[in-house]
């Protein structure tokens, strides 16, 4: 297992990544402030409504499940079911063989990143070439995302001219413009010879059976539309009831992602080919898969994580996520989302640990636009941790082990809280062990790791003598 | 509103911040309320809620709904535990048997300076012309949403010019646990927040709540800044007395 304290000293130690995600969260901060200020009238209410749309299709999800089956295939596209990330991926393989097919074209997608499609493929000797601009430089370089919407944002421009000078042969430039043109060429002759493009889907129309894309560069549609076979892997929390649904909560996404009002591109895909109809896929496939979002959906304390609509905010805003950067949370999803769901998809066991990358500000919360409220979860993902989270602790949490010593202090803690009299001599006697505190601070286990960094304060007099000689306060 | 509270000092102004307790009590002695002080009183729970110990916390609050019984509001100098109090209890106990008695006493807990908004008090600036900066405490500005009448206060004292910070919603990096936990990003956090208060060119931050404050004193005091921390109430009692600090 990874060591955590390891991988978070590395990172805050990388200036220039976090002088570019600093730069680049505040850039997005200020963003998503100027456009709700200026384009919203009721911000807030809208949040509402997306919050009650997702959530009316999370408590009737399995009818969601089969109505989007029944109208989606009426529409043409052939519906799979894929109940773990092994399964997603075993089944593009499979239509890969089918078709002989060697290599995949990818639209940017979550979903794909959290089944593990590209190694899965290429252990199997196939292909996935990845068309976003962001996710093209992560492949060139074998990177995992640094984040959920710009993955590539850890990098800046120079980085970026000199991973195109190494890896595609391209003179060293770092002009943004100079930089895509670069990338547009590259992609260019990979499209020539596209034959499945793969998708993700932002939403899933249960009444329509229809998907929904959104994009910036354009590469999602060419994916979408220019190959023969159209394959969406999709998160069953991805579903919606109606268009309006997937409107209202369309239209809190992407400003909240990126301070854009509305994205460059909007796919709705209502299906494959129609006769007479001059282009578009000639079969789509869309993989809706579970990978554990039931287990959450039935759990009361953490269902309501299901109605990310994956737009990023929670990690632009986070103060700990700027600092350390996506990769330390070395998971699939990062930031304040990932610390929810990640050890939930994957495991308490292999992932439990990110649950401490947060103060509980609540920022996270008070951002999210449906109003998911992560810094609680967060909390008690860390009772479950402890093992306080009984029968219905996540995933992996009964393979946990659990610090003795710890508990035994927070036991005596309470202990402590609960005992007036024991409670009053020592908080009226601290500071006689100033002295103490101040030449041991720097070695004293737990004390330390605030010494080292930052000066202890000085603790001087009594409370408890000073109270009774004031006039006008009863002590009792 | 009732002129008769409890006072509420909270661990860290019972141990570290004796002074900021005596002031407080002084600004609510000034507006003449009566103040009763539990001397049996201990800490919020704030701590080993934040790490994941439920069920030792639910024994502190339950400690803290019994010792506060009499219908009168618990006042308490800190956003931070107020917000534990009054809010992060009813969650706490969401389910449990003793819901109505925690949600009685959480009903009642008020920070100081909400609780001074709503008796009218008053205050009259007796201090020099100064420069101040102001540290937003996460759970004050969104659980217990004090952070507004913690700013009313200061917006009475004609002779105090107050900065905002560029990056005033950003955490300092304290989080109780989290300090020492995850120094090394507590660190970072506060380092980021010592450079949002340089950069905003007072040489005075205030702050209602004693965690953050000693977290971002103990860097500056570590960094060699010249930048003086006060709590709120602290400051609030010298421009009462023209007293500089």
């Amino acid at each position: 297992m990874k060591n955590h304290s390891e991988l978070i000293r590395t990172k805050l130690s990388d200036k220039q990544m976090r002088e570019n995600v600093s730069n680049a969260m505040h850039t997005l901060q200020n963003n998503r402030k100027k456009l709700v200020d200026a384009k919203f009238n009721d911000w807030d209410g809208l949040r509402a409504k997306a919050k009650k749309a997702k959530n009316n299709a999370l408590f009737t999800l399995k009818d969601r499940i089969l109505e989007f089956e029944k109208n989606a295939t009426k529409n043409g596209m052939q519906v799979h079911f894929a109940n773990s990330k092994e399964d997603a991926c075993e089944i593009i393989y499979q239509l890969m063989i089918e078709k002989n097919i060697k290599k995949v074209l990818k639209q940017k997608s979550m979903a794909t990143e959290e089944i593990g499609l590209n190694h899965y493929l290429e252990n199997k000797g196939l292909k996935a070439v990845e068309t976003d601009l962001g996710e093209l430089i992560l492949q060139l370089g074998g990177e995992a995302p640094v984040h959920i919407v710009v993955p590539a944002i850890h990098k800046n421009r120079y980085e970026i001219g000199e991973l195109f000078a190494e890896k595609l042969g391209a003179s060293k430039e770092n002009e943004p413009e100079k930089l895509n043109a670069i990338a547009r060429k590259h992609l260019r002759n990979q499209f020539e010879s596209l034959e499945m493009g793969i998708s993700g889907a932002n939403f899933a129309i249960s009444k329509a059976g229809a998907i929904w894309l959104i994009e910036n560069e354009g590469n999602g549609r060419m994916c979408t539309t220019a190959p023969d076979i159209h394959v969406s892997v999709c998160g069953i929390e991805k579903l919606v009831e109606t268009f309006s649904d997937a409107a209202t909560t369309d239209t809190l996404l992407t400003p909240s992602a990126t301070g854009q009002f509305i994205p460059a591109y909007n796919n709705i895909i209502t299906g494959p080919r129609k006769e007479g109809e001059l282009d578009g896929p000639k079969e789509m496939h869309i993989i809706l898969f579970n990978n554990h979002r039931t287990n959450i959906l039935s759990h009361e304390d953490y269902y309501e994580a299901l109605r990310c609509i994956r737009c990023g905010a929670c990690m632009n805003f986070c103060p700990v996520y700027d600092k350390i950067g996506g990769h330390s949370y070395d998971a699939v999803y990062p930031g304040p989302i990932g610390e929810v769901i990640s050890p939930q998809l994957f495991g308490m066991d292999k992932h439990g640990d990110i649950v401490t990358l947060c103060s509980l500000c609540g920022r996270c919360s008070e951002v999210c636009p449906v109003c998911i409220p992560l810094d609680s979860m967060i909390r008690k993902l860390r009772r479950d941790k402890v093992g306080e989270g009984g029968d219905n602790a996540p995933l992996g949490a009964n393979e946990l082990e659990h610090s003795k010593l710890e508990s035994y202090g927070f036991e005596k803690f309470a202990s402590l809280a609960t005992s007036p009299k024991v409670w009053r001599t020592a908080m009226g006697n601290a500071s006689k062990f100033n002295w103490l505190l101040q030449s041991l601070g720097t070695s004293l286990p737990v004390l330390k790791n605030w010494a080292n960094y930052k000066k202890l304060p000085n603790l001087k007099g009594n409370l408890y003598d000073e109270l009774k000689t004031l006039e006008g306060v009863k002590y009792e | 509103m009732q002129k008769k509270v409890y006072f509420y000092a909270t661990c860290l102004g019972t141990a570290a911040m004796q002074t900021t307790v005596l002031n407080s009590i002084k600004l609510l002695r000034s507006a003449g309320v009566e103040v009763i002080f539990k001397k049996d009183q201990t800490c919020c729970g704030q701590p080993s809620y934040n790490t994941g110990y439920f069920k030792d916390t639910k024994k502190i609050a339950l400690f803290n709904a019994e010792l506060f019984s009499e219908d009168l509001p618990v006042v308490i100098p800190s956003g931070s535990c107020g917000g534990m109090m009054s809010h992060d209890y009813l969650e706490l106990f969401k389910n449990d048997s003793n819901y109505e008695k925690i949600k009685n006493f959480s009903s009642r807990v008020i920070e100081l300076s909400q609780y001074l908004e709503k008796i009218g008090f008053s205050i009259e600036d007796k201090g020099e012309p100064i420069k101040v900066t102001w540290h937003t405490n996460c759970h004050a500005f969104r659980v217990q949403k004090s952070i507004e009448a913690n700013k009313n206060l200061l917006k009475k004292l004609k002779n105090v010019e107050l900065v905002e910070l560029k990056y005033e919603e950003e955490c300092c990096g304290f989080g109780g646990t989290f300090s020492v936990k995850e120094p090394e990003i507590s660190n970072a956090m506060a380092i980021a927040k010592v450079n949002d208060i340089v950069n905003s060119g007072a040489k005075i931050i205030l702050s209602a709540d004693g965690g953050c404050l000693l977290n971002i004193k103990g860097t500056i005091d570590k960094m060699g800044l010249d930048i003086k921390c006060y709590h709120l109430y602290d400051f609030l009692v010298s421009r009462m007395e023209g007293v500089s600090l």
